[in-house]
């Protein structure tokens, strides 16, 4: 961390003492009400919800292009690579993360830095998809976010001193976090990442002030979840009854399902919703079975951490179709009903709606151009299976290359991480999604660790000469693809949409972009100078409308080869925070002409 | 002529001492993988030795000290070129593959400049080194694989408390084996005779812990390789646990040869190792290495072809 001279520090940090009981502390309602605030944004997902829907008009599809940058900073060092974070912002501080675990402060109003954090990290962390974070979480003076070497640091927010910092997993034993932590009543809820080294995923409540775990919910069928008082641990009930039940043997012990994308959170329904990755091992001829509960998502009560309800999306995984993609609630009239549903779009291709109080299955419907591996989903949401759309066992093959197996899409989805966002004036969804398409075939000659394996080969392709990324509107009650935007390289980065029919997102090329929420039609674009894997915010500061996000190339994409790595191989590295807003003249002469 | 040559050694030796310092300051800055050829690797006066971390019996940390047979091998290369032995870590990836690249080419992102001179226990096949992907791009391109210095193979060892005999492996259909997760001898007691041993198999994150629960009576029997196998006998005197001699039928790879690896634009060290492994290899020094951890040791297939065509008996 940054020092600053003692007297400053001293001034600040006697402000902080002072301001932290009053109006600037973050409570647990301005995080429930994140999403009717327009001044802040203090909860990753723009909401509890996770909508990334403002309120905000002042910017419009009239005056979008007037939209200029007023500061811009850089992360600095020669840390590079992907910036996947989502800034928060309270009484006019920025609070965001960049690659490498690090935390800064910055003025918004001028873009200059208050204080930056930089968590030590041990040698020998293999993190397996770049070194990204996805973001932190604000309560009352503190500002917490999730490190690479799977630890919860929490910073008071107006100093960026540690306040304490707790071990989430063991990084020796595979375990990572890049996502951004969620408060609900009062609790600070994570999740954790993976590799395929034998972990058990898990969902687990902290107490933000202290750091003391609450409660601990286990994502493989077979686990005892834990309740904590008093620092002892009270079992709470096996996830999933008992083990055994859709895992053969005793691999649930070592299943998967990492919860590395974090959650959302629905007041209505008191739920949790959190998505699980894929199983353990890849292979899934050798796990027959549904393998409860990975690439599904997960209903959780968050007092205790119960699982309430579930719902797979890919049952015996065998393409890595993690089921980690957010879960968004929305209400929806139908017949003069309100619908409290939930949607989803999968990596595995498919876009489901779900009744959020219950977890059962409204409708689904593909959301990519193609899929491979299933013809459809039954009446309950379950895939059927395309007939060989599975890849091969490797243990069939003596001495062959086994005949490749093209699934579509590929094993980085039809979605991956990168939030989408809903409208409630549109009510539609905006998918930042890619087409493209996978060859898996079995490796008869393959080693790991000094010993013969057996392992698979595969290649990532994209589906179209033109572009991989496509940007759609999707009506979620009708499954219509209402307009869509395609890209030449692949999409990565999150969506945000606002009142003032608007939607923004970033792309690898570079581009800050907003398109008209109901046509489609681009209207602004701005270089950032590395590409955008980050997400949007808006937010309001003096009546005037302020877009901001990342920028800096990076993520799963570029460490992949094969002909997508074409697509990319220029797009320089970054690490910058730029900020927009609309002029006042922009704004007024809006005003004028209407 | 003797002043002349003298000064013109002497100039050579400060241009390339200047010239070293000055490539090494700038690759520092630039951040990525360091070009350590075989002159460089001689001046620097060390050899970086790549080998598996936490890897008993092969690599592994004894008294806060590098220990294991690779260790003793890397040991034996660093004093043959004269330089001294310098250990390089390696956490394993996914696959060997990954660790080529994290380890010998072209460095983890995390930390670019720290790169292995050479890589121990490399299985060496040809099949494998000339692999190609889908799009007909050869995948180990960027490497060479040398040197085969021991052939390694499956084994079983169970608790003869618990089970008779180990005939063949249809007897863990009825009692429980240890394996380690994410392996080949886990993929093919989970797959093979239509899954029947599969819910007898028990997996752990290493044999040691798999003979661990062993000793705790939880499985029966363990499956690895066999030097691992040897050496956790070592470990766990007196338990009445014994090799199997079974076959492993259906089961694709069951022996291999293990070699090294260094950068393909490193042939020059890759030669100057290969000559003093080779050596090791045909005149014993390498079965006493694994003799002193009490290992058993089998002679690479490679060297098979080889000696019998030199002996003329082929």
């Amino acid at each position: 961390m940054r020092s600053n001279p003692i007297g400053r520090q001293f001034a600040v940090s006697t402000i902080a003492l002072a301001v932290s009981f009053g109006a600037h502390a973050v409570t647990d309602e301005d995080i429930l009400n994140d999403h009717n605030t327009a001044d802040d944004v203090v909860s990753y997902g723009m909401g509890v919800q996770g909508q990334r829907f403002s309120t905000l008009d002042i910017l419009n599809t009239d005056n979008v292009k007037s939209l200029q940058p007023v500061w811009a900073f850089s992360f600095g060092g020669e840390k590079m690579r992907g910036q996947e974070s989502q800034p928060l912002i309270k009484d006019g501080v920025m609070y965001v993360t960049a690659s490498y675990s690090r935390a800064y402060a910055i003025d918004a109003k001028t873009g200059e830095e208050v204080w930056q954090y930089e968590a030590r990290l041990p040698d020998g962390i293999m993190p397996c998809c770049d070194v990204i974070n996805r973001g932190g979480a604000l309560y009352e003076d503190l500002f917490i976010f999730a490190t690479l070497d799977a630890k919860l640091v929490a910073l008071n927010k107006d100093t960026g001193k540690v306040v304490w910092i707790k071990e989430v997993a063991d990084y020796q034993e595979g375990y990572s976090i890049t996502a951004a932590p969620i408060i609900v009543k009062g609790k600070l809820i994570t999740g954790v990442s993976g590799g395929e080294f034998g972990i058990v995923g898990k969902i687990e409540a902290y107490d933000p002030t202290s750091g003391d775990k609450l409660w601990t919910r286990p994502t493989v069928e077979g686990h005892m979840g834990y309740v904590y008082q008093d620092g002892e641990a009270i079992e709470n009930g096996i996830s999933g009854g008992e083990a055994g039940k859709t895992w053969p043997g005793d691999m649930w012990k070592t299943g998967g399902a990492a919860t590395w994308l974090g959650g959302t959170y629905d007041p209505e329904t008191d739920t949790l919703f959190f998505g699980t990755g894929n199983p353990a091992p890849w292979n899934s001829h050798l796990r027959p079975g549904d393998n409860l509960f990975s690439s599904s998502r997960l209903a959780i009560d968050p007092d205790d951490g119960s699982i309430k309800w579930h719902f797979q999306t890919t049952p015996n995984d065998g393409w890595d179709y993690d089921g980690v993609n957010e879960l968004i609630s929305f209400d929806y009239e139908e017949n003069g009903e309100v619908i409290k549903a939930a949607a989803t779009a999968d990596r595995n291709g498919f876009f489901y709606v779900l009744d959020r109080t219950n977890g059962s299955f409204i409708r689904g419907f593909p959301f990519v151009d193609e899929i491979s591996w299933a013809e459809g989903l039954d009446e309950n949401g379950r895939p059927i299976y395309t007939d060989d759309g599975r890849p091969g066992n490797p243990a069939d093959v003596d001495s062959e290359k086994g005949e490749p197996v093209v699934a579509q899409p590929a094993f980085l989805g039809g979605k991956n991480w990168m939030p989408m966002a809903y409208n409630q004036d549109t009510e539609l969804f905006y998918v930042p999604s890619n087409e493209w398409a996978m060859d898996i075939w079995n490796e008869p000659v393959s080693y790991k660790k000094g010993a013969a394996y057996l392992g698979a080969g595969f290649t990532i392709k994209p589906a179209n000469d033109e572009y991989i990324g496509v940007l759609r509107a999707i009506d979620p009650k009708t499954g219509e693809e209402v307009w869509r935007y395609e890209n030449r390289a692949p999409l990565w980065g999150g969506v945000m949409t606002t009142s003032g029919n608007l939607v923004f997102t970033g792309t690898p090329e570079g581009y800050l972009k907003a398109f008209d929420a109901t046509t489609g039609e681009e209207l602004y674009r701005f270089n950032t100078g590395s590409g955008v894997v980050g997400t949007p915010i808006t937010w309001s500061m003096d009546g005037e409308q302020y877009v901001s996000i990342t920028s800096g190339w990076g993520g799963a994409v570029p460490l992949w080869g094969g002909e997508v790595a074409k697509v990319v191989k220029n797009f320089n590295q970054g690490g910058m925070l730029w900020t927009f807003k609309l002029p006042k003249e922009a704004a007024s002469q809006d005003v004028a002409s209407r | 002529m003797w002043p002349t040559r003298c000064f013109a050694v002497l100039t050579l030796m400060l241009v390339s001492l200047v010239l070293s310092t000055f490539v090494n300051a700038n690759e520092s800055i630039l951040d990525r993988a360091p070009e350590r050829t075989y002159d460089i690797v001689i001046e620097s006066g060390f050899l970086n030795v790549g080998v598996y971390r936490d890897f008993p019996p092969y690599s592994y940390e004894k008294d806060g000290e590098p220990f294991g047979v690779d260790v003793d091998i890397g040991k034996k290369i660093a004093e043959g070129l004269g330089v001294e032995f310098r250990v390089h870590w390696i956490t394993p990836d996914e696959t060997l593959e990954d660790d080529l690249r994290n380890n010998v080419w072209k460095g983890h992102y995390l930390a670019k400049r720290r790169i292995a001179d050479v890589m121990m226990r490399v299985p060496y096949d040809k099949k494998y080194a000339y692999m190609r992907d889908s799009t007909g791009e050869v995948i180990n391109e960027q490497v060479v694989m040398f040197g085969p210095y021991q052939q390694e193979q499956w084994q079983i060892a169970y608790d003869s408390d618990a089970v008779d005999s180990v005939g063949t492996v249809a007897v863990f259909q009825y009692h429980p084996i240890g394996v380690e997760i994410d392996t080949l001898p886990a993929t093919y007691l989970t797959s093979a005779f239509g899954g029947r041993l599969r819910d007898k198999t028990h997996h752990f994150s290493n044999i040691g812990q798999a003979f661990q629960a062993m000793a705790e009576r939880e499985v029966s029997a363990v499956m690895g390789m066999r030097a691992e196998i040897d050496y956790e006998l070592g470990v766990h005197p007196n338990r009445g646990f014994a090799v199997a001699d079974n076959g492993f039928p259906g089961m694709g790879k069951q022996v291999w040869d293990v070699g090294m690896a260094v950068k393909n634009t490193h042939r020059q060290l890759g030669y100057a190792i290969e000559e003093i492994v080779d050596r090791m290899v045909r005149e014993g020094e390498m079965a006493e290495i694994f003799e002193r951890h009490g290992l058993r040791y089998s002679m690479p297939a490679f060297y098979e072809e080889v000696l019998v065509t030199s002996d003329g008996e082929a």
